[in-house]
């Protein structure tokens, strides 16, 4: 039951602007750390950017759950975990969050710089469902559920083309995608 | 790149000593991993030391295992003398690379017997290979393989309770070697279950990993019910941070089976054949096993209300009350008397914790088949603290419905209906 990463962007018209995050990769292979981070950040940023305003959705691809909101200001946030971390306790991090984000901002117009400190929940979620009382509102919520990322893409558009042009990405974590996407076999030794 | 074979002896030759090498200088690496990079550079070492992990760079890989592979090869077919140094290094690298070649764990053995290598070296070893590759079935049998020749070492080893008797009766002299065993013992046991705590962490459901730790306890804790006490509460937390791993939860199950075997009757109890012995327990120890599924049962029911939707919670909840129910079965005479009942009602109120007050729409009503009380104070702690023999059919069932009748989502859903299905089909026809 983990939770990787938690991230707020700037929906912009274009693209998305990351303005914060904050990740628990300790479950990860050590040497792999930095191109997981790279690829949730990509990824994040990519979900944010495919969701409409105002919007809740779940984005499943293979063993993670990327759950995403988008306020109608365009603040969105996203919150990478596995599938067993309780979705509904994610969107009432997401809703926390964001609302914490807007105080931050009012912050760093009156020049405090905010810390991130107390941004990444507890890995317990009984913990972090304590944390907020909003869970009866998000009970009536709609929240729209993609089975991969796919889905979110445009008609013609590819993964692979997204990956290769990402500015998120660095050299290394784009060979590792290469080569993770021929060897889909359970047998490799990398 | 082509590459001339003096090359590729040279490089090889210059990886299996930096890793030797990096093991000497640093002997408190916890982990291994490959690094993707595609290209050499600047004729660096692929060996990569950092924080305590070893890093091998995935370009010499396509060199390196061909090279060391066909060595072994050649050495096991007497075509190619290797000295026991050479043998330790290159099958160590080998094994980094890929644990699951048997060859090179056999010539460990090998080299174990002839006392060129010590056992905890290729646990250490196992314990590395491990964490990268967490399911690999060679690192863990051989590693079993290990654990033997160290318990071959001592004397009447796995007999915890024969090892307390004999503490009685030797000289001081041998009392302490037999100290120092146990002792021993129990350090193993610990390390054992870190190794497969972590390989089960890193891989969900991980059979293999489970699997050695129940050998484990079976071949070095028989008897010891103060270690299958301390995994069965340790393992909480784990567990509850992973609710769909199968695995753990029939760990818990052969946990349970352990301590009644031991707490009550022989293995016939479990046996599906004949008539079986008439109960002997004392009415403590039943009560105890009362309580044992008790509080395994109320855990699953926390588990299950809190994280909506797994399987493995369900199925949890079968096994466990089918034990239950096989054990109760057995024991229909020392079912709990209104007198024990009441006795054991105080020790019980120390005991504990309830998940019904916990869940605002999800309040479990569970049948109380004692002396109505008339305090309201009595009543409450009553609530959350309930005496054994509470669990049975028709609570299970009230179980299931109150959390049908609450708000509950799809998977949930089929779930309970599928578990009352099972309670109708299976339990209802026996009992």
């Amino acid at each position: 039951m983990k939770l990787y990463s938690l991230s707020v962007h700037y929906k912009g018209s274009t693209k998305a602007n990351l303005l914060k995050a904050a990740y628990d990769l300790s479950s990860f292979s050590f040497f792999q750390r930095s191109s997981v981070q790279e690829f949730m950040t990509f990824t994040s940023a990519l979900i944010v950017e495919r969701t409409s305003q105002g919007t809740r959705a779940s984005v499943k691809e293979q063993e993670y759950l990327c759950h995403v909101y988008v306020r109608n200001d365009n603040l969105g946030g996203v919150v990478i975990a596995d599938t067993e971390y309780p979705q509904r306790v994610c969107f009432t991090l997401l809703e926390k969050v964001s609302k914490t984000f807007s105080k931050w901002t009012v912050l760093v117009k009156r020049r405090h710089t905010p810390s991130s400190d107390h941004l990444f929940p507890p890995q317990n979620p009984r913990e972090a469902d304590a944390m907020t009382k909003v869970q009866a509102e998000l009970d009536e919520t709609k929240i729209i559920l993609h089975n991969t990322m796919e889905s979110l893409l445009e008609r013609g558009e590819k993964l692979d083309d997204l990956v290769a042009k990402s500015e998120h990405l660095g050299n290394q974590s784009k060979a590792f995608y290469k080569t993770a996407r021929k060897q889909n076999s359970c047998c490799e030794i990398m | 790149m082509a590459e001339s074979e003096e090359e590729v002896d040279v490089l090889v030759q210059r990886v299996v000593k930096d890793i030797s090498n990096a093991f000497k200088r640093h002997p408190s690496i916890d982990e291994i991993g490959f690094i993707q990079c595609p290209e050499a550079r600047y004729n660096r070492s692929p060996i990569v030391l950092l924080e305590n992990k070893l890093g091998v760079e995935s370009w010499c890989v396509k060199f390196l295992l061909p090279y060391v592979h066909n060595k072994l090869l050649l050495y096991r077919q007497r075509k190619h003398w290797l000295d026991r140094e050479a043998l330790v290094d290159i099958t160590c690298t080998l094994l980094l690379l890929n644990p699951d070649f048997t060859t090179a764990w056999n010539v460990r053995k090998e080299l174990l017997q002839c006392g060129a290598l010590s056992p905890e070296r290729d646990l250490y070893l196992g314990k590395l290979t491990l964490t990268k590759f967490p399911k690999s079935p060679e690192t863990w049998i051989h590693r079993r393989w290990v654990l033997q020749q160290i318990l071959n070492r001592f004397p009447a080893v796995g007999h915890h309770k024969i090892l307390l008797r004999r503490e009685a009766e030797v000289e001081v002299a041998d009392a302490e070697i037999t100290q120092h065993a146990n002792d021993h013992l129990a350090q193993i046991i610990l390390q054992e279950m870190m190794v497969c705590a972590d390989a089960a962490s890193r891989y969900p459901s991980n059979y293999n990993a489970w699997s050695h730790r129940i050998w484990v306890l079976r071949h070095m804790a028989q008897g010891n019910s103060k270690v299958f006490h301390d995994e069965l509460s340790s393992l909480r937390l784990w567990v509850s941070m992973h609710v769909s791993d199968h695995s753990g939860f029939h760990y818990r199950q052969f946990l349970l089976k352990e301590l009644i075997t031991d707490l009550n009757l022989g293995p016939e109890l479990w046996s599906n054949s004949g008539p079986q012995k008439q109960a002997s327990s004392s009415p403590d120890s039943s009560y105890l096993v009362d309580q044992l599924f008790y509080q395994e049962m109320e855990f699953c029911s926390d588990l299950i209300l809190s994280f909506p939707g797994h399987e493995a919670l369900w199925s949890h909840r079968r096994h466990v009350f089918y034990l239950w129910h096989q054990w109760k079965e057995h024991h229909r005479d020392c079912s709990s008397s209104r007198d024990s009942q009441l006795k054991h009602l105080s020790e019980l109120e120390d005991q504990g914790r309830s998940c019904l007050s916990r869940h605002g729409h999800g309040s479990v009503l569970m049948e109380v088949d004692l002396v109505s009380l008339e305090d309201p104070e009595e009543e409450k702690k009553l609530r959350g603290v309930l005496p054994p023999g509470v669990l049975n059919l028709p609570a299970e069932h009230l179980f299931v419905s109150s959390l049908l009748d609450s708000c509950c989502s799809h998977e949930q859903r089929s779930l309970a209906l599928a578990y009352r299905k099972w309670l109708d089909m299976v339990i209802g026809v026996q009992s």
